[in-house]
Protein backbone atom coordinates (compact mmCIF):
# COMPACT_ATOMS: atom_id res chain seq x y z
CA UNK A 1 0.00 0.00 0.00
CA UNK A 2 0.92 3.63 -0.47
CA UNK A 3 3.21 5.14 1.73
CA UNK A 4 1.83 8.62 3.09
CA UNK A 5 3.72 10.62 4.71
CA UNK A 6 2.04 13.44 6.90
CA UNK A 7 5.41 15.16 8.34
CA UNK A 8 6.46 16.01 4.70
CA UNK A 9 3.17 16.05 2.97
CA UNK A 10 4.21 13.00 0.22
CA UNK A 11 2.13 10.48 -1.11
CA UNK A 12 3.82 7.45 -3.18
CA UNK A 13 2.40 5.18 -4.82
CA UNK A 14 3.12 1.95 -6.61
CA UNK A 15 2.16 0.92 -10.13
CA UNK A 16 3.18 -2.77 -11.19
CA UNK A 17 2.94 -3.26 -15.17
CA UNK A 18 2.21 -6.73 -15.67
CA UNK A 19 1.33 -9.26 -18.30
CA UNK A 20 3.03 -11.56 -20.99
CA UNK A 21 6.61 -11.99 -21.97
CA UNK A 22 7.12 -9.63 -24.92
CA UNK A 23 4.06 -8.06 -24.65
CA UNK A 24 5.46 -4.19 -24.25
CA UNK A 25 5.78 -3.47 -20.39
CA UNK A 26 9.08 -2.22 -20.84
CA UNK A 27 7.94 -0.25 -23.87
CA UNK A 28 5.17 1.39 -22.03
CA UNK A 29 7.93 2.54 -19.35
CA UNK A 30 10.33 3.70 -21.91
CA UNK A 31 7.67 5.84 -23.55
CA UNK A 32 6.97 7.61 -20.47
CA UNK A 33 10.28 8.08 -19.64
CA UNK A 34 10.76 9.64 -23.18
CA UNK A 35 7.87 11.73 -23.61
CA UNK A 36 6.46 12.58 -20.20
CA UNK A 37 6.32 16.57 -19.46
CA UNK A 38 7.75 17.20 -15.81
CA UNK A 39 9.24 19.92 -14.15
CA UNK A 40 13.11 20.21 -13.78
CA UNK A 41 13.66 17.30 -11.57
CA UNK A 42 10.08 15.50 -11.28
CA UNK A 43 11.20 12.71 -13.47
CA UNK A 44 13.97 9.96 -12.37
CA UNK A 45 15.89 7.89 -14.17
CA UNK A 46 14.58 4.34 -15.91
CA UNK A 47 16.37 1.75 -14.02
CA UNK A 48 16.26 -1.75 -16.27
CA UNK A 49 17.50 -5.23 -14.73
CA UNK A 50 17.73 -6.40 -18.24
CA UNK A 51 19.17 -9.58 -20.02
CA UNK A 52 21.71 -8.70 -22.53
CA UNK A 53 18.82 -9.30 -24.79
CA UNK A 54 16.80 -6.32 -23.24
CA UNK A 55 14.65 -9.04 -21.46
CA UNK A 56 13.91 -7.65 -18.16
CA UNK A 57 15.24 -10.02 -15.46
CA UNK A 58 14.04 -8.62 -12.24
CA UNK A 59 12.10 -5.79 -13.14
CA UNK A 60 11.89 -1.99 -14.57
CA UNK A 61 11.92 1.10 -12.50
CA UNK A 62 10.58 4.23 -13.39
CA UNK A 63 9.96 6.98 -10.50
CA UNK A 64 8.09 10.17 -11.89
CA UNK A 65 5.98 13.21 -9.72
CA UNK A 66 2.55 14.15 -11.19
CA UNK A 67 2.89 17.92 -11.85
CA UNK A 68 -1.13 18.86 -10.89
CA UNK A 69 -1.73 17.58 -7.95
CA UNK A 70 -1.82 20.15 -5.16
CA UNK A 71 -1.51 19.80 -1.68
CA UNK A 72 0.99 16.46 -1.31
CA UNK A 73 3.88 15.35 -3.25
CA UNK A 74 2.54 12.68 -5.24
CA UNK A 75 5.26 10.25 -6.26
CA UNK A 76 4.50 7.60 -8.47
CA UNK A 77 6.68 4.43 -8.98
CA UNK A 78 6.64 2.57 -11.93
CA UNK A 79 7.56 -1.21 -12.20
CA UNK A 80 7.26 -3.58 -14.64
CA UNK A 81 7.81 -7.59 -13.91
CA UNK A 82 9.33 -9.95 -16.12
CA UNK A 83 7.02 -11.91 -18.97
CA UNK A 84 8.41 -15.53 -18.84
CA UNK A 85 6.60 -18.02 -16.89
CA UNK A 86 9.89 -19.57 -15.16
CA UNK A 87 10.23 -15.60 -13.21
CA UNK A 88 7.07 -15.74 -11.58
CA UNK A 89 8.79 -15.47 -7.76
CA UNK A 90 10.37 -12.63 -9.40
CA UNK A 91 6.83 -11.18 -10.24
CA UNK A 92 5.29 -12.15 -6.65
CA UNK A 93 8.49 -9.83 -5.22
CA UNK A 94 7.61 -6.90 -7.46
CA UNK A 95 4.26 -6.89 -6.40
CA UNK A 96 4.70 -6.95 -3.01
CA UNK A 97 3.02 -3.31 -1.38
CA UNK A 98 1.54 -2.91 -4.93
CA UNK A 99 -0.98 0.13 -5.49
CA UNK A 100 -2.74 -0.07 -8.59
CA UNK A 101 -1.70 -2.49 -12.02
CA UNK A 102 -2.16 -2.32 -15.49
CA UNK A 103 -2.17 -5.73 -17.55
CA UNK A 104 -1.01 -5.29 -21.07
CA UNK A 105 -2.01 -7.95 -22.95
CA UNK A 106 -0.76 -8.91 -26.49
CA UNK A 107 -3.24 -8.54 -29.38
CA UNK A 108 -2.06 -10.81 -31.54
CA UNK A 109 -4.11 -13.91 -31.88
CA UNK A 110 -1.81 -16.06 -31.29
CA UNK A 111 -0.57 -15.04 -27.63
CA UNK A 112 -4.40 -15.18 -26.47
CA UNK A 113 -3.52 -18.33 -24.43
CA UNK A 114 -0.35 -16.41 -22.91
CA UNK A 115 -2.67 -13.68 -22.02
CA UNK A 116 -5.10 -15.54 -20.60
CA UNK A 117 -2.16 -17.52 -18.74
CA UNK A 118 -0.68 -14.59 -17.57
CA UNK A 119 -4.35 -12.62 -15.74
CA UNK A 120 -5.01 -16.06 -14.12
CA UNK A 121 -1.03 -16.00 -12.80
CA UNK A 122 -2.08 -12.02 -11.92
CA UNK A 123 -4.84 -13.08 -9.79
CA UNK A 124 -2.82 -16.04 -7.98
CA UNK A 125 0.21 -13.67 -7.01
CA UNK A 126 -2.31 -11.28 -5.70
CA UNK A 127 -3.89 -14.00 -3.33
CA UNK A 128 -0.71 -15.08 -2.20
CA UNK A 129 0.15 -11.34 -1.00
CA UNK A 130 -3.60 -11.30 0.66
CA UNK A 131 -4.88 -8.93 -2.49
CA UNK A 132 -7.88 -9.59 -4.46
CA UNK A 133 -8.11 -8.27 -8.06
CA UNK A 134 -11.37 -6.97 -6.54
CA UNK A 135 -9.68 -4.41 -4.62
CA UNK A 136 -6.64 -3.57 -6.31
CA UNK A 137 -7.22 -0.81 -8.77
CA UNK A 138 -6.38 -2.15 -12.74
CA UNK A 139 -6.63 -1.46 -16.32
CA UNK A 140 -5.97 -3.52 -19.28
CA UNK A 141 -4.29 -2.21 -22.35
CA UNK A 142 -4.40 -4.41 -25.51
CA UNK A 143 -1.04 -3.76 -27.55
CA UNK A 144 0.24 -4.06 -30.44
CA UNK A 145 -2.65 -2.76 -32.40
CA UNK A 146 -0.81 -2.02 -35.41
CA UNK A 147 -0.13 -5.56 -36.63
CA UNK A 148 -2.43 -7.62 -39.03
CA UNK A 149 -2.67 -10.42 -37.27
CA UNK A 150 -4.53 -8.63 -34.23
CA UNK A 151 -7.67 -10.14 -32.15
CA UNK A 152 -10.77 -7.85 -32.24
CA UNK A 153 -11.62 -5.92 -29.15
CA UNK A 154 -14.69 -7.69 -28.09
CA UNK A 155 -12.90 -10.92 -27.99
CA UNK A 156 -10.14 -9.64 -26.08
CA UNK A 157 -12.83 -8.05 -23.70
CA UNK A 158 -14.82 -11.26 -23.74
CA UNK A 159 -10.75 -13.35 -22.59
CA UNK A 160 -9.73 -10.68 -20.18
CA UNK A 161 -12.64 -8.18 -19.15
CA UNK A 162 -15.77 -10.44 -18.12
CA UNK A 163 -15.57 -10.17 -14.15
CA UNK A 164 -18.65 -8.79 -12.35
CA UNK A 165 -16.93 -5.08 -12.57
CA UNK A 166 -15.18 -4.45 -15.62
CA UNK A 167 -12.26 -2.57 -15.79
CA UNK A 168 -10.92 0.10 -18.01
CA UNK A 169 -9.30 -1.08 -21.00
CA UNK A 170 -7.80 0.91 -24.02
CA UNK A 171 -6.10 0.25 -26.80
CA UNK A 172 -2.40 0.67 -27.63
CA UNK A 173 0.99 0.57 -30.10
CA UNK A 174 2.97 1.22 -27.38
CA UNK A 175 6.47 1.81 -29.37
CA UNK A 176 4.39 4.81 -30.97
CA UNK A 177 3.37 6.09 -27.55
CA UNK A 178 -0.58 5.85 -28.45
CA UNK A 179 -2.27 4.57 -25.87
CA UNK A 180 0.32 4.64 -23.26
CA UNK A 181 -0.30 8.30 -21.50
CA UNK A 182 -3.70 7.13 -21.55
CA UNK A 183 -4.01 4.27 -19.88
CA UNK A 184 -1.40 5.66 -17.04
CA UNK A 185 -3.67 8.54 -16.56
CA UNK A 186 -6.21 6.11 -15.53
CA UNK A 187 -4.87 4.05 -13.26
CA UNK A 188 -3.45 7.03 -11.31
CA UNK A 189 -6.80 8.78 -11.50
CA UNK A 190 -8.72 5.48 -10.44
CA UNK A 191 -6.10 5.28 -7.68
CA UNK A 192 -5.97 8.56 -6.29
CA UNK A 193 -10.20 8.44 -6.02
CA UNK A 194 -9.32 5.04 -3.88
CA UNK A 195 -7.54 7.04 -1.40
CA UNK A 196 -9.90 9.98 -1.47
CA UNK A 197 -12.58 7.95 -0.82
CA UNK A 198 -10.77 5.90 1.62
CA UNK A 199 -9.49 9.51 3.85
CA UNK A 200 -11.21 10.32 6.52
CA UNK A 201 -11.06 14.23 6.92
CA UNK A 202 -9.30 15.03 10.38
CA UNK A 203 -11.88 17.99 10.95
CA UNK A 204 -15.34 16.33 9.47
CA UNK B 1 -1.06 -7.39 3.04
CA UNK B 2 -0.97 -4.30 5.03
CA UNK B 3 1.94 -1.68 5.65
CA UNK B 4 1.62 1.83 7.41
CA UNK B 5 -1.24 3.68 6.78
CA UNK B 6 0.71 7.31 7.34
CA UNK B 7 3.76 8.70 9.31
CA UNK B 8 2.89 11.55 11.32
CA UNK B 9 5.91 14.38 12.32
CA UNK B 10 6.82 12.56 15.88
CA UNK B 11 7.48 9.20 13.54
CA UNK B 12 9.46 10.95 11.62
CA UNK B 13 11.27 12.91 14.34
CA UNK B 14 11.97 9.41 15.54
CA UNK B 15 13.52 7.40 12.71
CA UNK B 16 15.89 10.58 12.42
CA UNK B 17 16.77 10.59 15.60
CA UNK B 18 17.55 6.61 15.44
CA UNK B 19 19.27 7.35 11.93
CA UNK B 20 21.38 10.30 12.83
CA UNK B 21 22.74 8.25 16.10
CA UNK B 22 23.42 5.34 14.29
CA UNK B 23 25.71 7.65 11.92
CA UNK B 24 26.90 9.43 14.50
CA UNK B 25 28.76 5.91 16.53
CA UNK B 26 29.50 4.25 13.20
CA UNK B 27 30.83 7.06 10.91
CA UNK B 28 28.46 5.49 8.14
CA UNK B 29 27.85 8.02 5.25
CA UNK B 30 24.12 7.72 4.70
CA UNK B 31 21.25 5.87 6.26
CA UNK B 32 17.47 5.08 5.15
CA UNK B 33 14.24 3.65 6.27
CA UNK B 34 13.07 2.12 3.58
CA UNK B 35 9.49 -0.21 2.84
CA UNK B 36 9.90 -3.59 1.44
CA UNK B 37 7.77 -2.93 -1.20
CA UNK B 38 10.48 -0.21 -2.21
CA UNK B 39 9.12 3.34 -1.02
CA UNK B 40 11.73 5.63 1.02
CA UNK B 41 10.62 6.16 3.84
CA UNK B 42 12.78 8.18 5.85
CA UNK B 43 16.40 9.18 4.71
CA UNK B 44 19.14 10.79 7.02
CA UNK B 45 23.11 11.79 6.20
CA UNK B 46 24.56 12.49 2.70
CA UNK B 47 21.92 12.50 0.23
CA UNK B 48 23.41 14.68 -2.53
CA UNK B 49 25.66 12.43 -4.17
CA UNK B 50 23.16 9.10 -4.02
CA UNK B 51 19.70 8.34 -6.05
CA UNK B 52 17.85 7.41 -2.69
CA UNK B 53 14.99 6.63 -4.55
CA UNK B 54 16.65 4.09 -6.82
CA UNK B 55 18.43 2.96 -4.14
CA UNK B 56 15.23 2.22 -2.15
CA UNK B 57 13.68 0.37 -5.01
CA UNK B 58 16.68 -1.84 -5.49
CA UNK B 59 18.04 -2.59 -2.28
CA UNK B 60 14.42 -3.48 -1.57
CA UNK B 61 14.48 -5.76 -4.39
CA UNK B 62 18.07 -7.14 -3.62
CA UNK B 63 16.82 -7.92 0.12
CA UNK B 64 13.47 -9.51 -0.97
CA UNK B 65 15.32 -12.04 -3.70
CA UNK B 66 18.11 -12.84 -0.96
CA UNK B 67 15.58 -14.15 1.55
CA UNK B 68 13.85 -15.99 -1.28
CA UNK B 69 17.43 -17.87 -1.82
CA UNK B 70 17.97 -18.14 1.87
CA UNK B 71 14.28 -19.85 2.01
CA UNK B 72 15.15 -22.28 -0.86
CA UNK B 73 18.28 -23.10 0.90
CA UNK B 74 16.04 -24.11 3.53
CA UNK B 75 18.04 -20.89 5.88
CA UNK B 76 15.64 -19.54 8.28
CA UNK B 77 18.04 -17.49 10.11
CA UNK B 78 18.17 -14.47 7.37
CA UNK B 79 17.79 -10.74 8.38
CA UNK B 80 20.49 -8.61 6.12
CA UNK B 81 22.65 -8.04 3.11
CA UNK B 82 26.14 -6.77 3.36
CA UNK B 83 26.98 -5.55 0.11
CA UNK B 84 31.32 -4.75 -0.04
CA UNK B 85 32.38 -2.31 -2.28
CA UNK B 86 35.73 -0.30 -2.82
CA UNK B 87 34.88 2.89 -2.17
CA UNK B 88 31.13 2.42 -0.79
CA UNK B 89 29.26 -1.09 1.05
CA UNK B 90 26.02 -1.01 2.02
CA UNK B 91 24.45 -2.76 4.97
CA UNK B 92 20.96 -3.48 4.96
CA UNK B 93 18.79 -4.88 8.09
CA UNK B 94 15.29 -5.92 8.34
CA UNK B 95 14.11 -3.88 11.15
CA UNK B 96 10.27 -5.42 11.00
CA UNK B 97 7.41 -7.26 8.34
CA UNK B 98 7.74 -4.25 6.60
CA UNK B 99 11.02 -1.98 6.62
CA UNK B 100 14.45 -2.19 5.91
CA UNK B 101 17.10 -0.26 7.25
CA UNK B 102 20.19 0.60 4.82
CA UNK B 103 23.53 2.22 5.94
CA UNK B 104 25.42 2.82 3.10
CA UNK B 105 28.87 3.88 4.60
CA UNK B 106 32.97 4.34 3.31
CA UNK B 107 34.48 0.99 2.87
CA UNK B 108 37.44 2.72 5.05
CA UNK B 109 34.82 2.16 7.84
CA UNK B 110 34.52 -1.13 9.50
CA UNK B 111 31.09 -3.16 8.70
CA UNK B 112 31.49 -5.03 12.19
CA UNK B 113 30.99 -1.74 13.63
CA UNK B 114 28.23 -0.97 11.24
CA UNK B 115 26.12 -3.65 12.13
CA UNK B 116 26.61 -3.37 15.96
CA UNK B 117 25.54 0.11 15.95
CA UNK B 118 22.82 -0.76 12.94
CA UNK B 119 20.47 -3.50 15.56
CA UNK B 120 19.96 -1.11 18.07
CA UNK B 121 19.21 1.37 15.86
CA UNK B 122 16.75 -0.96 14.06
CA UNK B 123 15.02 -1.72 16.86
CA UNK B 124 14.14 1.60 17.94
CA UNK B 125 12.86 2.23 13.87
CA UNK B 126 10.64 -0.80 14.68
CA UNK B 127 9.26 0.31 17.93
CA UNK B 128 8.63 4.08 16.21
CA UNK B 129 7.01 2.06 13.59
CA UNK B 130 5.14 -0.15 15.97
CA UNK B 131 4.14 3.08 17.23
CA UNK B 132 2.96 4.21 13.68
CA UNK B 133 0.97 1.19 12.95
CA UNK B 134 -0.55 1.09 16.16
CA UNK B 135 -1.81 4.58 16.53
CA UNK B 136 -5.00 4.05 13.87
CA UNK B 137 -4.41 1.54 11.52
CA UNK B 138 -7.74 1.88 9.87
CA UNK B 139 -8.64 5.38 10.27
CA UNK B 140 -5.24 7.48 9.67
CA UNK B 141 -5.32 8.42 6.29
CA UNK B 142 -6.11 12.38 5.50
CA UNK B 143 -5.86 13.12 2.31
CA UNK B 144 -8.38 16.14 2.55
CA UNK B 145 -5.92 18.86 1.15
CA UNK B 146 -5.42 16.82 -1.80
CA UNK B 147 -6.67 18.37 -5.04
CA UNK B 148 -8.00 16.50 -7.54
CA UNK B 149 -10.32 18.98 -9.15
CA UNK B 150 -8.03 18.71 -12.16
CA UNK B 151 -7.12 15.11 -12.72
CA UNK B 152 -8.06 15.05 -16.55
CA UNK B 153 -4.16 14.75 -17.62
CA UNK B 154 -1.96 13.78 -14.47
CA UNK B 155 0.94 13.25 -16.95
CA UNK B 156 1.08 14.73 -20.49
CA UNK B 157 2.50 13.89 -22.96
CA UNK B 158 5.44 15.97 -24.49
CA UNK B 159 4.34 17.80 -28.22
Amino acid sequence: MAIINQATKELQVKIVYYGPAMGGKTTNLVQVHDHVQTAAGNKGKLVSLATSSDRTLFFDFLPIEAMSIKGFKTKFQLYTVPGQVIYNTTRQLVLRGVDGIVFVADSQYEKMPENVESFSNLDENLKSLKLNLSDVPYVLQYNKRDLPNVAPVEYMEFLLNNRDVQAPSFSSVAHKCEGVFETLNMITRMLLHKFVSQATPQYA
Amino acid sequence: MGTLPQLIEEDIQGLEEAQRELLEKSEATTALVIDKGGFLISSYGDARQFDLTTIAALASGAYLANQTIANLVHEPNFNSVYQQGERYSMFVLSVDEYCLLVVIFKALVSVGVVKYFALPAGEKIAVQMKAALERDPGNGLDLSVLNLADTAELFKRKS
